[in-house]
């Protein structure tokens, strides 16, 4: 494990330049109300506008209609997309993994036919893992496809699915042939579903506020043709793996709370608050400074063609609760009584950090999870 | 020993290696009992590392900072008990700065600098009278470097230590940290240039100290890592128990960060500047120093309180360090103005920019 340091080169600042140019155009502040990092509403049409200047599905190769730029240059743009609040919510999941994936396991039909749609921002994509029975313990998801002429018929429940109420499509692992006693990391499999397939039931599990982001996605008898399975039968367990390495580490498993952080400095200007706010803020820029050198260096090894899965662990276990930390911060120190519905933007913000960050630390891996990923790759002393 | 960035892999390699010869469990607690570690400085000053970024015409090794920031890493990853930042970039850099040649053995620095002393001008002498406290090695140095600032001009005054009444003291890892008396010291007193000052010295004192953590907190966090895999109880390492991973991730992530940062602040420092980071580098290494020593003991149960293990070394060194050359609530409140100052808007392109988002 060594996380080498590295900064942004001449082009790269001029990236992030641009970046900060199309947010100050597009979203003036004040102009819209803040998302907290990934969790972002999804407009399609501000994802269509970052697939103009091809922002979207960037690090995928130009014949697929990306921009053949590195994961430094996609850090740049996820950090300044989430750090201003903007809703990256459509594409989000098409661009940080989906595309990967497709790229690196598809057929050739597979990339033609969703890496172009994917770069052009116009695809929404559902990730299938979680089922009532198999959270942590995702190898032993029971959701079966069975073989039939020309593809497979699907059984079964995923939960806990975001956004499939809205997104067109459904990268699921599924199991594929039965459990093998002492391996049941083999016979899982990965297929592409269109969300509005015959027999597919999408139903709302609401959110503890209330809100709708989670599905319950039902398939009885549901038909998958098998040009839709992605990479080999099979291979689901390894591919899904892959999957998480592109899904740890980048900033949106530390830039959440930054919106919120932000507008209590723009709230507090001038105020008695300024002074009290200080010595807080002292730490949050040298935390947030640190931990940001950490997730570049992994963007950058990332580039060198290395798959720093401890290292993407290590980060994402220790952002998501540093997460959880500034909003504790914040609550000791703001004596106001915040609700969804307070006049000021900090207070609206701040309640909703409360309310929904607990998730940071469970979605997409809990922390316990990665702890022992993590510690696996762990060195003593030298020999 | 991984590269590390910029500087040389021969010095890393190099250093490491004397240090692994030198530095073992019984050299360092020996160090401790006999509040001396001669032999240690020695083989150390043989190599020229001391005075690594310091020009040769002031009797240095030449090198860049970078270079000796990695050495004093390796000096805080082996607990080595000696003056190498007070001697080099500190003590060595005051001296060089201000025209002065180094002697051939150990130097230190006033860290408070002249701020306990009354001090009277005489020409290019001072006299100094009143206290100095936590003087590290005071009493092995030949020379004790006081920055002192009369009006606007800040000084290197050096001080002939068997003019002064030292009584030896430690720190809470029992490195020495001596308290000098000055009666009427008379101190020859070399003008420093505008951008070494008080305020320079003091971030460049933080930066020693971030360095020498890196080292130690990595180190800690092998150590442990190591242990909890050798360690078994009820049949397996408890290195397996998801309880016992928590500290080895938490430990880990502390070990990378703190190096990171420091790593990153030599890099500014070394441009010249680095005020952002360097402040950033010692709050952050503070906070790991305590997070990783909690963690890593945690980890050791019983065996991680005992003298004779040599996890000790490390742990108390940090709780040192941590409180050395600024704690918390300094660095804290120097990066809460900062920061605030830059309002909203200016947030994010500081945590990006760092220093160079300040100019």
């Amino acid at each position: 494990m060594r996380f080498t340091p590295t900064e942004l080169t001449e082009e790269e600042l001029d990236l992030q330049q641009q970046v900060r140019g199309f947010l100050l155009e597009e979203l003036p502040p004040g102009s819209h109300e803040p998302c907290l990092g990934m969790a972002a509403r999804k407009d399609k049409d501000f994802s269509l506008k970052m697939a103009d200047r091809g922002w979207v599905g960037m690090a995928l190769p130009k014949e697929w209609g990306g921009s053949d730029r590195t994961a430094v240059d996609r850090f740049i743009v996820v950090e300044e997309m989430l750090r201003w609040g903007a809703p990256v919510g459509h594409h989000w999941v098409a661009d940080r993994q989906t595309g990967n994936v497709i790229l690196k396991f598809g057929t050739q039909e597979q990339r033609e036919r969703f890496l172009p749609a994917i770069c052009r921002g116009e695809l929404g994509f559902s990730i299938g893992m979680s089922e009532p029975d198999s959270g942590s313990d995702l190898a032993s998801v029971s959701t079966k496809a069975e073989e039939t002429t020309g593809g497979w018929i699907i059984n079964g429940t995923k939960i806990w699915t975001s956004g499939a109420h809205e997104n067109d499509w459904f990268v699921c692992l599924l199991r594929t042939s039965p459990m093998e006693d002492g391996n049941k990391h083999a016979g899982l499999s990965q297929l592409l579903i269109d969300l509005k397939s015959p027999g597919l039931e999408i139903s709302p599990i609401p959110f503890l506020d209330g809100s709708h982001h989670f599905n319950e996605v039902t398939f009885n008898e549901v038909f998958v043709p098998e040009t839709n399975v992605l990479g080999d039968p099979g291979m689901g367990w390894h591919q899904n793996t892959t999957e998480m390495a592109y899904e740890r580490g980048g900033p949106d498993r530390w830039l959440s709370p930054f919106s919120t952080v932000e507008q209590l400095l723009r709230e507090a200007k001038g105020t008695e608050l300024e002074a009290t706010v200080a010595d807080l803020f002292g730490e949050l820029v040298a935390r947030w400074w640190g931990i940001r050198n950490l997730s570049l260096s992994v963007a950058r090894l990332i580039d060198t063609g290395e798959a720093p899965s401890v290292e993407s662990s290590l980060v994402k276990e220790m952002g998501t609760r540093f997460e959880q930390e500034v909003i504790e911060k914040l609550v000791h120190l703001i004596d106001l009584e915040y609700s969804p519905e307070s006049e000021s933007l900090f207070e609206r913000l701040l309640a909703q950090c409360v309310v929904t960050f607990p998730g940071n630390t469970i979605r997409g891996g809990t922390i316990e999870i990665l702890r022992s990923v993590a510690s696996k790759g762990l060195k003593g002393l030298p020999a | 020993m991984s590269e590390t960035f910029g500087v040389d892999s021969l010095i890393t390699d190099t250093a490491d290696r004397l240090f692994s010869q030198i530095c073992d469990h019984e050299s360092v607690q020996n160090a401790e009992l006999n509040g001396e570690a001669t032999e240690i400085w020695n083989a150390f000053a043989e190599t020229g590392f001391p005075w690594i970024s310091i020009d040769e015409k002031f009797g240095g090794s030449g090198g860049t900072l970078l270079d000796a920031l990695e050495v004093l890493r390796l000096v805080g990853y082996h607990a080595a008990p000696i003056p190498a930042a007070e001697t080099g970039v500190l003590g060595g850099w005051l001296l060089a700065s201000s025209g002065q040649q180094l002697p051939e053995g150990v130097v230190t620095v006033l860290p408070s600098g002249s701020e306990d002393l009354l001090v009277t001008r005489n020409g290019d002498h001072l006299t100094l009278t009143g206290r100095g406290l936590r003087v590290p090695w005071a009493r092995a140095a030949e020379i004790i470097v006081v920055p002192i600032q009369v009006e606007e001009q800040t000084f290197a005054a050096t001080v002939d230590p068997d003019d002064c009444q030292i009584t030896p003291m430690t720190n809470m890892a029992g490195e020495p940290r001596d308290t000098v008396d000055f009666n009427q010291v008379e101190a020859f007193a070399a003008p420093l240039p505008s951008d070494v000052n008080l305020q320079t010295f003091r971030f460049r004192g933080a930066l020693s100290r971030t360095a020498l953590m890196a080292g130690a907190i990595e180190k800690m966090s092998q150590l442990t890592v190591s242990y909890t895999n050798d360690r078994v109880q009820f049949g397996r390492p408890v290195a397996k128990f998801q309880a016992v991973q928590q500290h080895l991730v938490w430990g880990a992530q502390d070990a990378a960060l703190a190096r990171m940062a420091a790593e990153t602040a030599g890099r500014e420092a070394n441009r010249g500047d680095g005020a952002f980071e360097i402040a950033s580098a010692k709050l952050i290494a503070n906070q790991a120093a305590a997070r990783a020593t909690k963690a890593c003991h945690q980890a050791h149960g019983a065996m991680g309180m005992t003298q004779e293990y040599p996890l000790h070394h490390l742990s108390r060194r940090l709780w040192s360090w941590r409180k050395e050359y600024g704690g918390d609530a300094e660095w804290g409140s120097w990066l809460g103005r900062v920061a605030v100052s830059q309002g909203a808007d200016g947030l994010y392109p500081l945590i990006t920019g760092g220093s160079a988002a300040l100019t």
